[in-house]
């Protein structure tokens, strides 16, 4: 298993379980009568009128796949050589920044807004700043890993406009490459307090046909605190591809698989997560259910629906797409649980069925 | 030489010359009558009447009075250590923040003012928050690269305290080391448009016997924009350290080091730069001074590799001579290339 550890992801967000400095209340946003933020209260407004999104944001992952029949074939093929290794290119793995990834747009962020600019401030200690000073966008600006961006306000929604990226970042974390020419346009709408709603849309031809985008919802982080999460271990070190896995695979008998067929449920980042294991041309198939799982390490490649095949390392022992799969066994070979192994450490799931 | 280049700096801030879109006027300062920004004019205020902050601003590197005198010895030992090394696990070295480094303190910066709170955004994509709407420092915040702060307003001087510190960052580029106990006091003073003054002060009871202290000077980026400088390689690769280097060490006959001695002067991106040559016991030192701060050191003992190469804490330095030896120019050999500086007195 020596290969697969080492390109288990490395970074783990962690929380300090019940930090009294966390729980502080946020000054100065409305509450109900027992004391709770009033997230349905109406948005506050600067002093412009404008609304303002100051305030830190939390949102769930961004699963952005882009479909890949609009990718241009460059594009594809590259995705599924970083696939082949497991993604070890990927910017934030390798401790630099994410620039316009998907993914960036989800997470922990904390908003400041003067009337001349917007700093959008991330938990990997990265940010960007939007100009609403009422310039253009420049025709040519030097390549960045975050960009160019102006925004204006058409009623109340926030609309940025950003080129000027270099191209050394991804656009998704499957492994989506784009050119310099990309522009992305965002338009940010805070309904009440408690709510963002920020549309995405990546328009660059050089990489992929049409214009393609995503969603992004954020709920105000009220009476907490943003907690760094920095890349301090880059990828680098990582060793082993999915074609190494497949080239010191074993061979189990069909019976022996047949007995790992079966539900396996337990709990990964403080959530359940139910695994169903299944058979399919002499093949055990690994299929997380219920839930989106955001990618990289562990999870399909750009195709959502493609099998996460495990290859036998040995009897009990499979590999999936950068994890590792342990069956324990009772005295009769029949699994009694599936042990999901990360570098974060080994995770227990116990057979339903 | 192959070592020693190595070992050498891989962050090198770039700015395009000439850069039409750098070129933008800053809207909203005031100006003269030749539309040049005013920089003297008063400082700008916010609503409620303190100074505002706001703006891009740039300072040359803060050159910190190191006392080993007032390093506890697991201080002292800890820059030893990390000079032999080359400095090579210097946060911004490995990509990683730098967290309280006194340098960070200087350079690019955008900073931001609301009436809540101050973000400081570094040419490096980091950046701090420090709050402003009245909380008291946490007692025990988590510990972070980027510390808790809290300000206020002391007439027109902004207080910042800063506690909740890791302990992986440097508090200077020679390699003192901190504790997680450290606390950060600065002093922002915006006397004009133009100008902003810093004074910074660490205690840190564990790692320094009293606290210390030092001045950043900032002046604003008026009429251009701020470029990223980002680290995209880690330090994790150099080789090599001073004392290999000090093994490898020839002989090179006194009267032959005496024709070295002396004055060379040039540029280092795009900065003047003079490197001083003395003779002391025997051994070149060289005295690298210049607009920006000297990565590694001002002070450089260059050990011999031949008879014009030599080593110099990281830096490669070959002198060019005449055909009766004496020198005429001090190459540096960085990474970026060599860098020649013609001998002046």
């Amino acid at each position: 298993m020596r290969l697969f550890l080492a390109a288990l992801v490395l970074m783990v967000g962690t929380i300090p379980a019940g930090a009294q400095w966390l729980d502080r209340k946020t000054p100065g946003i409305p509450r109900t009568p027992d004391g709770k933020p009033n997230l349905t209260a109406p948005a506050p407004r600067g002093p412009d009128g404008k609304p303002d999104l100051a305030g830190v944001w939390n949102a769930p992952a961004v699963v952005a796949r882009p479909d890949p029949a609009n990718l241009q074939p460059w594009v594809l093929d590259l995705a599924r050589q970083h696939q082949q290794e497991y993604y070890k290119a990927r910017p934030y793995y390798q401790c630099r920044p994410s620039g316009p990834e998907a993914e960036r747009f989800g997470g922990w962020k904390r908003i400041l807004q003067t009337p001349a600019a917007i700093a959008i401030l991330n938990d990997d200690l990265t940010y960007r700043v939007i100009h609403t000073d009422g310039r253009e966008l420049e025709a040519n600006p030097a390549p960045s890993w975050t960009g160019y961006s102006v925004g204006r306000w058409d009623g109340d929604t926030l609309v940025v406009s950003s080129t000027g990226f270099n191209d050394k970042t991804w656009v998704s974390r499957y492994g989506v490459s784009h050119t310099g020419a990309l522009r992305i346009t965002e338009r940010y709408r805070r309904t009440d307090l408690g709510h963002l709603h920020v549309e995405v849309a990546f328009t660059d031809p050089g990489a992929s046909a049409k214009p393609w985008g995503f969603t992004v919802d954020m709920r105000l982080a009220a009476d907490t605190e943003m907690l760094e999460a920095v890349c301090e271990k880059s990828s680098e070190q990582w060793a082993g591809s999915l074609s190494d896995a497949a080239s010191v695979a074993v061979s189990v008998p069909p019976d022996v698989l047949a007995r790992y067929v079966g539900v396996y449920s337990g709990i990964y980042g403080g959530n359940k997560r139910t695994y169903d294991v299944t058979l399919s041309g002499g093949q055990l198939i690994a299929t997380i259910v219920g839930e989106a799982v955001e990618g990289g390490l562990g999870a399909a490649g750009l195709d959502e629906g493609a099998p996460r095949p495990l290859v036998p390392l040995s009897q009990t022992v499979f590999e999936g797409l950068g994890l590792g799969y342990q069956f324990m066994v009772d005295d009769k070979g029949v699994a009694t649980n599936l042990v999901v192994i990360h570098i974060s450490g080994p995770y227990n799931y116990s057979r339903q069925r | 030489m192959r070592l020693l280049i190595a070992a050498l700096t891989l962050i090198v801030g770039t700015m395009p010359a000439g850069a039409q879109w750098l070129d933008r006027p800053t809207p909203g300062i005031p100006r003269t009558a030749d539309g040049k920004p005013n920089l003297t004019a008063p400082a700008p205020r916010g609503p409620d009447g303190t100074p505002d902050l706001t703006g891009v601003w740039n300072g040359p590197t803060p050159e910190p009075r190191l006392d080993p005198a007032n390093e506890k010895p697991w201080v002292n030992d800890l820059v030893r250590q990390r000079q032999q090394d080359y400095h090579k696990t210097r946060p911004s070295y490995q990509c990683r923040p730098s967290g309280p480094e006194a340098d960070r303190f200087a350079g690019w910066k955008r900073i931001l003012q609301t009436s809540t709170a101050i973000a400081i955004l570094n040419d490096d994509l980091t950046y701090r928050v420090i709050f402003m709407d009245g909380r008291e420092l946490e007692a025990n915040p988590a510990p972070s690269w980027m510390g808790y702060s809290v300000g206020h307003w002391d007439g027109d001087t902004l207080i910042v305290d800063s506690v909740g510190f890791n302990d992986k960052t440097w508090l200077s580029r020679y390699g003192q080391a901190h504790t997680e106990a450290l606390r950060v006091t600065e002093r922002y003073r915006r006397p004009d448009v133009g100008h902003l003054q810093v004074e910074v002060t660490f205690t840190d009871p564990a790692a320094f016997m009293k606290p210390w202290s030092f001045r950043a000077d900032m002046a604003l980026a008026a009429d251009t924009n701020m470029l990223e400088s980002i680290c995209e390689r880690s330090s994790d690769h150099w080789t090599g350290t001073l004392s290999e280097a000090a093994s490898r060490a020839v002989t090179v006959a006194p009267e032959v080091l005496a024709r070295y001695v002396g004055v060379y002067s040039g540029f280092y991106l795009g900065r003047p730069r003079t490197v001083e040559v003395t003779l002391s016991g025997g051994q070149l030192i060289a005295r690298v001074t210049g607009a920006a701060g000297v990565d590694g050191g001002e002070i450089r003992p260059l050990v011999p590799q031949s008879e014009t190469v030599f080593e110099g804490a990281g830096l490669g330095y070959q002198f060019i001579v005449d055909d009766t030896g004496a020198a005429t120019d001090l190459v540096q050999i960085n990474i970026t290339g060599p860098y020649r500086f013609p001998r002046q007195r």
